[in-house]
């Protein structure tokens, strides 16, 4: 080959080649990696194969990259990403800036569980449609029910964790590590002994009593709970009750909750019952931790992205989803399925958990509310401030970061 | 050699322009942040020394900078102490050397999460081969990670284990570098071991001591990932570091003058401690 063809060629080479790369897709898709990835991955091909020569791109990002990445591309107004799945506690940040563009209200089917949708519009419940939920996530309580009957109240719950405690198990285990991890396991308590992190108004109204009765139990469990609680994630919980060490585990999610029932994993096989969990002044009050989806209000491809997410919230691919990778289902009709029940048998609680679920605070500053709550609330785990002393100094901290 | 003295300038220019771009810029920007009060894309208000002033009245910020001071000390002088220990070891022939060689130098060729998460394991009260060890020896079970006593020791373990074959490997050709000759007159004139580590060996591998010092202390300082994973900075804000701190407030929080202020604190110091030791590396043995 003489020197100029050879030149020639590698240079239209090197060309098509960067053609092929920076060729735009038809719809970007930036969503979660782990077993919500692989969802959305199957969606995606499902999605592709239904329409031949659509091309969508799917970023999997972990959960702190994501929130990243899409604020920094929301607030510079790039449009990168057409269709973006967010968490529940980021919705109110996303939809109050305008992030997410409204969706056309025929997307929202009777059969989605209403307290999913009511969070998917700001203001909640009332105003315009900005996402669809996409994972019905709620935090579910497991209790042994070889061991005990189901705790009624978060004081049954404590004495049920003390007579149970053994050498080789522990009553109870949460996760334990500061920040976000504690926090969580710690508002259905919050909520049920009637405290709140900001009122109706959004103001916060964290020195009540009623939060400082909460964290007094909080903290009572740490006695009954594995060494090393402190610093437990949900990695450390779902060994502990998957291999038998704990009795009771106050917060698991739906996404990791079959796998107690896999011989090949769990040494509690169908011993575990998955409940709501339990009250106190008020009733049970389950956290939702809903994953949603919307379409970016910068979005170059926006009637695709309503296309796609109208086909992934359908409620045949739910079904699907659910039976193939598990994904907690979004709609009622899918958590009636017989097929369904079969294979998950704690899916009828879970229905009724997120029916009366409740949502995290819908302030746009949550992220550094949590942060605050989950700094001080271990300080009282740990012994090192009093229930009170947190309750007020939390407060203190949260009215000063605003 | 050079025509014009603009020649050397000249041939420079790209890097010192790569440089000025990449460090200085946002060492600038930063330090001009520090002193708003700026959330991402929002206005930016001067404020003066407010964001300083708010993180030295902080427990939780003091809490954090003792962390890192106290980890950064503990974990380089720990990782230089034990690498000179292997490099001595080293240096002498024994059978077997070259294979324990690569060995003792696997666990830097690891990721700091797949380290992070190994040792999670390991230090677990329960279920960590650790205790399970101090039961066979009849100790009594150590809460590693979950009692602010020893939460940010086991992080400095971690990072000894990790970052321990770095400083050997200098230290190693530190002395394989000295010359036979002068450890062989010092042989001849009756020197006992200890003085032909003391007078001669020591002194000779100062330089490559100091780096290593150096690099591990910049590294350390930086502390993020290992008590990202292993503890999330607690129990109690034990492990929490100025580099966690400054990621919260700038990239969960978005308080980009907090953010700032944190991170020129963090120059500074920083700052200080690389002088020290370059100060001695630099110095010409007397």
């Amino acid at each position: 080959m003489k020197p100029i063809t050879a030149f020639s060629t590698t240079l239209l080479a090197g060309a098509m080649a960067l053609t092929g790369v920076v060729q735009a897709a038809d719809l970007v898709i930036a969503g979660r990696d782990g077993g919500y990835g692989d969802a959305l991955q199957a969606g995606v091909d499902a999605y592709e194969a239904a329409h031949p020569g659509t091309d969508i791109e799917l970023l999997k990002l972990p959960y702190g990259s994501l929130y990243e990445k899409l604020v920094i591309g929301m607030r510079e107004g790039d449009s990168s990403f057409d269709l973006v799945m967010i968490d529940d506690t980021w919705a109110p940040e996303f939809m109050s800036n305008n992030w997410l563009a409204a969706l056309n209200e025929d997307a929202v089917s009777q059969d989605f569980i209403p307290s999913l949708t009511d969070i998917s519009r700001y203001p909640v419940g009332q105003g315009p449609l900005y996402s669809l939920p996409v994972v019905g996530n709620v935090a579910m309580f497991a209790y042994r029910s070889d061991l005990m009957d189901e705790p009624q109240s978060w004081d049954d719950v404590f004495r049920s964790a003390q007579n149970l405690k053994t050498n080789d198990r522990a009553g109870v285990v949460f996760r334990g590590t500061q920040g976000n991890p504690i926090v969580t396991g710690f508002l259905p308590m919050l909520w049920a002994y009637g405290g709140h992190i900001v009122d109706k108004d959004g103001n916060i109204a964290l020195n009540s009593p009623a939060t400082v009765e909460a964290i007094e139990a909080f903290v009572s469990l740490r006695d009954v709970a594995p060494t090393g609680v402190e610093v437990y994630n949900s990695g450390e919980v779902r060994d502990a009750i998957q291999q038998g060490k704990a009795a009771m585990a106050i917060e698991v999610w739906p996404s990791w909750v079959p796998s107690m029932d896999d011989p090949a994993v769990s040494q509690v096989v169908g011993q575990v019952n998955i409940v709501p969990p339990p009250g106190q002044v008020n009733e049970s009050t389950p956290m939702l931790g809903v994953w949603q989806m919307g379409v970016s209000t910068h979005a170059e491809h926006a009637d695709l992205a309503e296309d796609f997410l109208a086909f992934f919230t359908s409620a045949d691919f739910q079904r699907q989803l659910t039976l193939e990778k598990g994904l907690p289902p979004t709609r009622t009709s899918v958590y009636l399925d017989d097929d369904v029940v079969a294979q998950y048998r704690w899916y009828p609680n879970q229905l009724n958990a997120l029916r009366q679920g409740t949502a995290r605070p819908r302030v746009q500053d949550w992220q550094q509310l949590e942060s605050i709550l989950g700094d001080y609330l271990q300080l009282a785990l740990l012994g090192r401030l009093s229930a009170e002393q947190a309750a007020e100094q939390a407060h203190e901290r949260m009215v000063a970061s605003r | 050699m050079f025509r014009s003295h603009w020649h050397p300038l000249l041939l420079l220019s790209p890097a010192l322009v790569l440089l000025a771009l990449l460090t200085l810029y946002p060492i600038g920007y930063s330090l001009m942040l520090a002193f708003t009060n700026t959330q991402y894309g929002g206005p930016m208000t001067f404020v003066g020394l407010d964001n300083f002033r708010d993180l030295f009245s902080d427990w939780f910020f003091n809490q954090a900078t003792r962390n890192t001071i106290v980890f950064t000390l503990a974990a380089s002088l720990t990782q230089v102490g034990l690498g000179l220990l292997l490099a001595l070891l080293f240096h002498q022939p024994f059978r077997g050397r070259a294979w324990l060689l690569p060995l003792c130098i696997y666990p830097m060729m690891l990721s700091t999460l797949v380290c992070s998460s190994i040792w999670k394991a390991w230090l677990h009260y329960d279920f960590g081969w650790l205790n399970n060890f101090f039961d066979v020896l009849g100790i009594a079970r150590v809460s590693w990670l979950s009692d602010p006593q020893t939460a940010l020791a086991a992080i400095v373990l971690v990072d000894t284990w990790q970052w321990t074959p770095l400083a050997f490997l200098l230290l190693l050709a530190g002395l394989q570098a000295i010359p036979p000759d002068i450890e062989e007159a010092a042989t001849l004139e009756g020197a006992t071991s200890w003085q032909r580590f003391w007078h001669v060996r020591l002194p000779l591998v100062r330089a490559p001591l100091f780096l290593a010092l150096l690099l591990r202390s910049i590294d350390a300082f930086k502390l993020f990932d290992k008590n990202y994973v292993l503890t999330g900075g607690g129990p109690a804000y034990s492990t929490e570091t100025l580099s966690l701190l400054a990621y919260k407030q700038g990239f969960k929080f978005f308080h980009l003058g907090t953010a700032s202020a944190i991170a020129v604190v963090m120059l500074i110091i920083a700052l200080v401690l690389s002088l020290a030791y370059a100060w001695q590396v630099m110095r010409r043995p007397h």
